[in-house]
Formats: structure tokens, C-alpha cells, sequence
């Protein structure tokens, strides 16, 4: 088993920030990261094949991911791409898959920097190919320099439409509309005062704002996609207003012809790992849904467990990078690295960015379901092509638990492991149960946290088993 | 128009790849997922349970939607796939080979 | 006021229910009573395997009758529990492992099932999927599989079509005897019931001590994994002579993957987890055997608890000491046997004696 002191899950951006803080620290540290090339979502970069002519616009990520990169060659620093972290054993052990490299990695502290991943919002036609995340449309953009479609339609909550409404734009796509769920017209100057907290943020964001303009997309707040419609891919999306409670005004819909729609109801920290080692999480809608609770040094409640950025609760790629070096900065003075009262300014610039994320939440706080969108023929499970109606007809046959419902339909139970499918049980299960899906408990989840090819459990040298002597008598305890 | 941005960017000699008997072009570092997007192909896979189309949903690797079949091979994530010259790639169609009666 | 009942059955997992089916086909009152929800531990939570030659000599009438009650399950009651009958391999993978196999099927023959000797080409001819370590295997046309996950709900609701009661979310907390009725404390429910079936699995020991008899249960915790949907391959219920192995691939595309690998849990505490360096051996062994599952993802690994009694032979028949109480629990391979435990148990209790010879299953053996 290989060991170091510290073990950090994600190569994204809290992730690089962890390392290098730790690594100047004299830590030696191992970063596990599931892609093969680091950056994580936001710092997604063309391959090495491509090379820049002349000046774009994302050069300027591209240069400010490159110098987070440089920590990966570090001497103290092991970084081990393509390869997917399935089951922490211990807090403190780290079973990796990846190809012939798997094995268990042995840490005295861990940060978990695994990042987020799209809240589904199912509506009609959201599996038809031509609907794309907007993480994922980010990726083609940014990874790929390429674009999925030529007219498109970006539909769903949060600060990322303007950004990849605007990224298309300046791809050449003819951008339909922006169809944003929350009214933020009506609340942008009551949280004005917040937003000035991170000048360099909202002038982005105001950038983004004028290339729209430039371009003549028209941005509708407090609307929602409630439909995409086509045989074999999207050719429209019909789009309805939709109120803060989450009644969508059908009659006034509106339908707009597209090749793309790209959809983001924004996005939820990947908790599978605390989750699974019984950390204690909180439910805040604003930031995502289920959040890992944390200490003012970002550690868990499972000790020596730090979780740091999105991975903890959303709050974007500036918080992410401050809390990076916040948790490193933590986990050395527990190895006895750094002392109490040394550090930096990165808290003061956490609190800034901090008071900027609650404005930034509050402007954009979404209706409060998307209930409304879920029609019966949804495909709720896309993994078992399972609709809301199939769902409430086994319930009506008596399958009232959300085991029963799994049991009974195969819902949860494909390859995304219920990422798509398990937040919009919830709710259902809070509808019918009158409550809210803070009050729906979540299974815990259970080795592989990712699907890994079962080839992968061979590679590592193992004591040899405790065959039973005689397989039929007990072989647990009495 | 293309669909792939040449703005700033030099991509480096082409090279093709075999899709459902087409050739696609594609450059070094792409995805499969970006290749095939690139040429217009948006369905990437039917389902076995109601064979409706899919295509590119999360493009990290989450969703496990864009499947297709890989030299004959099921169940490649074409998001997370890089490339190559002479690939044999494929809609996948179901389970993406035989099964049972 | 105490609900009145003639029979009652505490637990609804494959015994319980099985139990009271035939109980009440034959007209009898029946009520079930279950702590969670039906079908809700083991018996939801196992590989549904039905393999008859993987079991021990003293259980496999039962379980030869079992096979014939759940196809019946499916094909002539229309309970959906998934029954194939796709015949099974039983491998071995050493010189040892084979003269073991050697052994069983000479017994097994001697009991009245047949199985074939398959090594070398023949074996490959049948099963070329298998990988090279397997030296032998024994095939067996009566092993079959079924899918635990649906066959539950399906179960259950044949139970109340045939007329008895089930008491989900009440678990049983006291048992007395009075006045020649047991009267039940169950989730603040009282029941007065004149005769009592325990098919409490895992948790026999614990209701059977409620009226003072302490039988020797075990819980095993044991782990499952399941793969990604993939073309199909396997196309028998694969087990192994150590008792190592059970695999097999469902119409969905899906291996499920087992073998009573341990995993970690106290049945007092609730808990049952997956064990790493166990489920990395169980899965080791499953590539070992087919190698082909290296390509494939796992996708869900779980783990359930199993009651097995000490002999790891059924506890089947009256409690000792205890007029109008029966046990039936804990056999080893429990869910297969079920149907045939259920049908047996309501003979004894209707006709005053068994068709199959259970007396080896006798509780006394343990008083």
C-alpha cells in the first residue's frame, strides 16, 4: 500500500490549490483524479495537439490552469491521472482504480476536491441526443473547441447560462434564447451590495452580459424549458414561464426551433465519499442540495477528513481555490507543518468571495420545485428508461418505500449509480409524503462509488483469503 | 457552418476514423464523443429497454449516456474516449451485442 | 382489543410467506407479521440462485421440490419471480477441488440426482467462457435462477390473494402463552393467535428466546456484486465445490456476482457492509473462473444477512417444549428451499406429519 501524508481526491481547481499549498509545506502528497488530463470542469483545456495561434478568449483560463498545473511535477507531489477513487475502507485509505496502477493509497489527513455534478431536472424529451448539460457543452467548448449544434437554446438556473451563452456566441452559434428559471431582473438591485464583494466576478459576468446583448439573445427570467420535442434528436424547445413556487403557466408556452438545447438547473457537490464514510451532511438548496458539513478548517466530522470547493458545497471556482489552500494550510499545522497564526490572506479572501456567493444564490435562488416539469411520460431513470408514470403505477401496487420502488422498477439501480434519478425520488417521495426532500433520507451508498471494471481488484498483491473449511456452516458470528 | 472552432488553434494533422461504415475526421486529443459531434452525428445509442435514441448528456462521465461500441467492444464512454486513426466505432444498440432470447 | 387470529407467522421473507400461502390455500387464517416490509432482508437481498447440486446431501429432496414450486411460482401461478431453468456448473479449480467434486456427485447419485462429469473439451464445448484454472465441473439440469429483487412483491401479493393477512412495520417485541394462545406484542399491535410459525430468518434466535427455547443461530453477512448490463455470455448458473462462487446472467444483461463472501455487520446493530479485501477476493475468484468479467464494470455491491443454525440444516418443525409453535428458519440456502420449507411446514401443521422426510431438520436436536 502506498503512503503519504496527504491524499487529495480531484485535480480541479480546490484540489490543484491543496497540493501546491501542501507541497510548498514540505507535505508529500498524492492526487487521485478520475480524468486524464487535470483542470477538473472549470479548467478543461485543449489537448496538447492543439496548438494556440494568436490570442482567445479563453487563453487566459488556459495560462491561470497551466501555472496550477506545474504542481503535479513537483517532487513531493504524485499525481495519478485516469484513475477513479471506488471505496475508502478507512477515512484515511484510499482504494483507486486504475488500470494496471490500482491499489490502496494509505494518507495521515485526506482532502476530497471531487467537484459537483448536473442536478437533473427531468422535463419531456431531456434524453432526446441534442440535449446537452451545460457542464457538458463547457467541456466540448473548452476540452474540444467544438460545438454541438448550431442553433441552440440554453435553458435552466444559474450564472453558467450567461457563460455558455455567451462561449457560444463567441463560437459562432446563433444562441435562440436564454431561459432562466429565476427572476433575477426583478432582484438584481437588492443584491447589488453583495455582488460588489468580488469586482472581478461580476465585471465578468457583465461581460458575458454584453456579448448577449451584442448579439441580440434575448435572456427571459423566470422561465423554463418544459419540453424538448423530436423523433431521433431535439428540434424544438417549448419553454413556458414558470413562479417561484414552481407553477408553470402552460398556456403561454412558446416553442423555438433549435439543434441544441443545452440545460443546467445547476449543479450538486459529489458526496459519495463522505456519504459513504458517514460524514454528516446538511441539506441547503442554495448550495446544491446535500452538503458536507465542516469545520471553520473545512474538516468533516469523520476526523482527518477535509473536504474543499464544490465537492463541500457549491460556491464556484474562486471559493473552490481558496479553500484548497485553507484545508492544506489545516491538514499541515495537524501534521505539525505549520504553526497556529501562520497562513495567509486567503481568508480574508475566502470571506469576501463567501459574501459574494450568498448574493450571488439569493439573485438566482430557483423555484422552489421543478415538480411541475416532471409530466408522467418523463423518463425519470434514464439508465432503466423508467417513467414517472411506470413509477407511480408500482406504487399504486403497494411499492411505498424507496427500496420498494427501486426494487420494483430498476430505477437507481444502472450505471449512474441514481445520479440522474435518485434527487428527483426524493422529491417525488417528499411530494407524496408532504414533505420537503431535505426529510427524505439518502441511501448510503456502497462500494463502487463509480462503476470500475471488476478487472481492476487484480492488480493489487493481497494476503491470500480465509477459504471455510466447510462452505455450508456459518461462516460469519454467532 | 463547422462545427468546430479554428479560431486561434491549430489542430494538427487530421486522421480518420470508421463510424457505422462513414469516415469521420477527427484531430489528435479529441474525443470520440467530439469527433462524432463535430460531424453532425447526434445519436450515439438506442436503449435496450425502449430502444430510444441518446446521445452526449453530461460530457464528464457521469451519466454514462453516450455509449457506443468500440472495435467491436460495448459500453465506451465516447466522452471520455480519445480518438484514434482506424478506430471501428458504432451506434450502440442495446447491450451492443447479442443477447438473450 | 387483541386481533384474533388462527395462525400467525412472524416474518414474511421466503419462509414466512411460503408458509402462510400454503396455509392459506388450505383455508386457514393466517396472519403474517413482519418487522419491515415484506421481502425486505435476506430474501430480497440474495443471488437467487437455485442450484440443486451445491447442496448438502440432507437437503436435497427439499430442495428438488423446491425448483419444482418456484417454476410453478411462475408458470402456473403467474408470480413473477424471474425462474429459469438453465441449467448449472458447479467448477472446480485445483486437483483437490476436483476429487471433492468427484466425492459430491457420487453421493448426490446415490440420493437420486444425476449430474454430468464435464472436463477438457467437452467442458469447453459447453461452456467456452470458462477460463483455463477451471479443471471440471459437474452440470446439473435442475439448477435454475430467479431474480430476488422482484420475485418479493409478486409473493407477497399471491399471499393475500389467497386470503391471509399481512402485518408489515410491527416488529414482534413479546411472546406469551396463555390460556393455550400465544398473545403477540408486535409495532403496538397486539394479537391473540392460536398456533405460531417463527420464519424470522437471521433473527429466529431472538423470537424463539421470547418463549424461553435458545436455539444456535448464526448470522452470516454476505456480500453481492452486480455488473453493467452486457451482451449476453454466461448462459449458466456457474457455482463452485468451495462454496466460493455463484454467478450468473440475468435476461437484463446484468452478473450477479456471490458467493458468502463475509461482509461487516452485527445483526443487533443493523448494520452490513461490504469488506474490501473480501469483495476484491470474491470478485478475484469470479475472473478467475470467467475471465471475460475482468472487461466488464462493477456497477452495486451490497450486503445481506443470511440465519444459518449451527449444523447449517433447517430448523424445521415444533418448537421443543412450546404445543402450537413451529419454527422454520435458517437453512442454509434458505431462499431456494423456501417454497418446499413452506409447503412441508403447512402439511406438518394441517395433516400432522410431513411428505418428505424432515426429520433431520428437527429443532429438538438442539434442546
Amino acid at each position: 500500500m502506498k503512503t503519504c501524508d496527504l491524499a487529495i481526491v480531484g485535480a480541479g481547481p480546490a484540489g490543484l490549490a491543496a497540493a501546491t499549498e501542501a507541497a510548498e509545506l514540505g507535505l508529500d502528497v498524492v492526487v487521485v483524479d478520475e480524468n486524464a488530463r487535470p483542470g477538473g470542469q472549470y479548467f478543461r483545456h485543449p489537448p496538447a495537439g492543439f496548438r494556440p495561434v494568436g490570442e482567445t478568449p479563453w487563453e487566459k483560463d488556459i495560462r491561470r490552469g497551466q501555472s496550477l498545473f506545474a504542481v503535479l511535477g513537483h517532487p513531493r507531489v504524485t499525481y495519478l491521472p485516469d484513475a477513479v477513487v471506488w471505496d475508502m475502507p478507512e477515512p484515511s485509505v484510499l482504494a483507486v482504480a486504475a488500470g494496471p496502477r490500482s491499489g490502496r493509497v494509505q494518507a495521515r489527513a485526506v482532502i476530497l476536491a471531487p467537484g459537483a455534478q448536473d442536478r437533473p431536472v427531468p422535463f419531456p424529451g431531456w434524453t432526446l441526443p441534442g440535449v446537452i448539460s451545460a457542464g457538458g457543452v463547457q467541456n466540448l467548448l473548452k476540452g474540444q473547441r467544438i460545438v454541438p449544434g448550431t442553433r441552440a437554446v440554453v435553458a435552466g438556473n444559474g450564472p453558467l447560462l450567461l457563460l455558455v451563452g455567451a462561449n457560444l456566441v463567441r463560437a459562432g452559434v446563433k444562441v435562440a434564447a436564454i431561459i432562466e428559471a429565476a427572476p433575477i431582473w426583478r432582484r438584481l438591485p437588492a443584491e447589488l451590495v453583495r455582488l460588489v464583494a468580488a469586482p472581478p466576478i461580476l465585471a465578468q459576468a457583465l461581460r458575458y452580459r454584453a456579448i448577449l446583448a451584442h448579439a441580440g439573445v434575448p435572456i427571459l427570467a423566470g422561465w423554463t424549458a418544459v419540453e424538448a420535442s423530436g423523433s431521433q434528436a431535439v428540434d424544438q424547445a417549448i419553454i413556458a414561464p414558470i413562479d417561484e413556487t414552481g407553477v408553470v403557466d402552460r398556456a403561454r408556452r412558446r416553442r423555438i426551433d433549435c439543434d441544441l438545447l443545452v440545460t443546467g438547473f445547476g449543479i450538486s457537490p459529489a458526496v459519495e465519499l463522505p456519504r459513504l464514510l458517514g460524514a454528516r451532511l446538511r441539506y441547503d438548496a442554495l448550495r446544491g442540495g446535500w452538503t458536507v458539513e465542516r469545520s471553520a478548517d473545512f474538516e468533516t466530522s469523520v476526523a482527518n477528513l477535509f473536504v474543499a470547493g464544490d465537492g463541500a458545497a457549491i460556491g464556484g471556482v474562486e471559493l473552490a481555490l481558496a479553500e484548497g489552500h485553507l484545508a492544506a494550510q489545516a491538514v499541515a499545522r495537524r501534521l505539525g507543518r505549520l504553526h497556529a497564526g501562520e497562513g495567509s490572506t486567503w481568508e480574508a479572501r475566502w470571506t469576501r468571495l463567501d459574501r459574494f456567493r450568498r448574493g450571488l444564490e439569493s439573485l438566482y435562488r430557483p423555484p422552489r420545485s421543478y415538480r411541475a416539469l416532471i409530466t408522467p411520460e418523463t423518463i425519470v431513470c434514464r439508465c432503466e428508461d423508467v417513467t414517472r408514470a411506470e413509477i407511480e403505477r408500482r406504487r399504486g401496487e403497494g411499492a411505498a418505500s424507496a427500496v420498494q420502488l427501486k426494487a420494483a422498477t430498476r430505477m437507481t439501480m444502472g450505471r449512474c449509480q441514481g445520479r440522474n434519478c435518485l434527487p428527483t425520488l426524493a422529491t417525488l417521495l417528499a411530494d407524496w409524503a408532504g414533505t420537503e426532500a431535505s426529510a427524505i433520507a439518502m441511501p448510503r451508498p456502497r462500494p463502487p462509488i463509480r462503476p470500475i471494471p471488476i478487472g481492476d481488484l487484480a492488480v493489487e498483491d493481497l494476503p491470500p483469503p480465509d477459504l471455510p473449511a466447510d462452505p455450508h456452516l456459518p461462516r460469519g458470528r454467532r | 457552418m463547422t462545427r468546430r472552432i479554428d479560431q486561434g488553434i491549430d489542430r494538427g494533422a487530421a486522421f480518420r476514423f470508421d463510424f457505422d461504415g462513414q469516415p469521420v475526421v477527427a484531430y489528435p486529443g479529441e474525443t470520440v464523443a467530439g469527433a462524432l459531434l463535430a460531424a453532425g452525428v447526434a445519436r450515439f445509442r438506442t436503449t435496450a429497454r425502449s430502444a430510444m435514441p441518446r446521445g452526449l448528456y453530461c460530457g464528464m462521465g457521469m451519466c454514462w449516456e453516450c455509449l457506443v461500441v468500440i472495435d467491436g467492444r460495448p459500453s465506451n464512454r465516447a466522452c471520455m474516449t480519445e480518438a484514434r486513426p482506424g478506430m471501428r466505432v458504432e451506434t450502440q444498440r442495446g447491450l451492443g451485442g447479442p443477447e438473450r432470447s | 382489543m387483541p386481533r384474533r387470529v388462527e395462525i400467525a407467522v412472524i416474518g414474511a421473507g421466503v419462509a414466512g410467506l411460503c408458509t402462510a400461502l400454503f396455509l392459506a390455500r388450505a383455508g386457514r387464517e393466517v396472519l403474517v407479521i413482519e418487522r419491515g416490509a415484506a421481502w425486505g432482508e435476506s430474501s430480497g437481498a440474495n443471488a437467487g440462485t437455485l442450484s440443486l447440486q451445491i447442496k448438502r446431501n440432507e437437503v436435497l429432496q427439499v430442495s428438488r421440490r423446491a425448483i419444482e414450486l418456484w417454476r410453478d411460482f411462475q408458470e402456473i401461478d403467474g408470480i413473477e419471480v424471474g425462474f429459469e431453468q438453465i441449467g448449472g456448473l458447479r467448477v472446480a479449480t485445483s486437483e483437490r477441488e476436483v476429487a471433492m467434486l468427484r466425492r459430491s456427485q457420487g453421493e448426490q447419485a446415490a440420493l437420486g440426482v444425476e449430474t454430468e462429469w464435464l472436463d477438457g473439451n467437452r467442458l469447453r464445448d459447453m461452456a467456452p467462457w470458462l477460463g483455463p484454472d477451471v479443471r471440471a465441473a459437474t452440470f446439473c439440469g435442475w439448477d435454475s435462477m430467479s431474480v430476488p429483487l422482484t420475485g418479493g412483491p409478486g409473493l407477497a401479493r399471491a399471499v393475500e390473494r389467497a386470503g391471509a393477512v399481512l402485518l408489515a412495520d410491527s416488529n414482534v417485541v413479546s411472546i406469551r402463552q396463555d390460556g393455550g394462545r400465544f398473545r403477540i406484542g408486535a409495532g403496538g399491535n397486539s394479537i391473540e393467535a392460536e398456533r405460531l410459525v417463527i420464519a424470522a430468518g437471521a433473527w429466529t434466535g431472538q423470537v424463539c428466546a421470547m418463549l424461553g427455547v435458545d436455539l444456535p443461530v448464526a448470522a452470516d453477512v454476505n456480500m453481492l456484486t452486480i455488473t453493467e448490463p452486457a451482451p449476453h455470455l454466461i448462459d449458466r448458473v456457474i457455482t463452485h465445490i468451495g462454496g466460493i462462487l455463484s454467478l450468473k446472467q440475468y435476461p437484463n444483461g446484468t452478473c450477479l456476482i456471490g458467493g458468502g463472501w463475509q461482509g461487516r455487520g452485527e445483526l443487533a446493530a443493523g448494520t452490513r457492509e461490504t469488506e474490501h479485501v473480501s469483495l476484491m477476493h470474491n470478485l478475484r475468484v469470479a475472473m478467475q473462473v470467467v475471465p471475460d468479467l475482468a472487461k466488464l464494470r462493477m456497477v452495486r455491491s451490497w450486503a445481506g444477512y443470511e440465519g444459518v443454525a449451527a449444523d447449517a440444516l433447517p430448523l424445521f418443525g415444533a418448537l421443543p417444549g412450546v404445543a402450537g409453535a413451529y419454527v422454520n428458519a435458517c437453512a442454509r440456502g434458505g431462499y431456494h428451499q423456501g417454497p418446499a420449507l413452506g409447503e412441508e411446514m403447512a402439511r406438518l401443521m394441517l395433516e400432522g406429519r410431513t411428505g418428505l422426510d424432515m426429520r433431520a431438520f428437527d429443532p429438538r436436536r438442539f434442546a
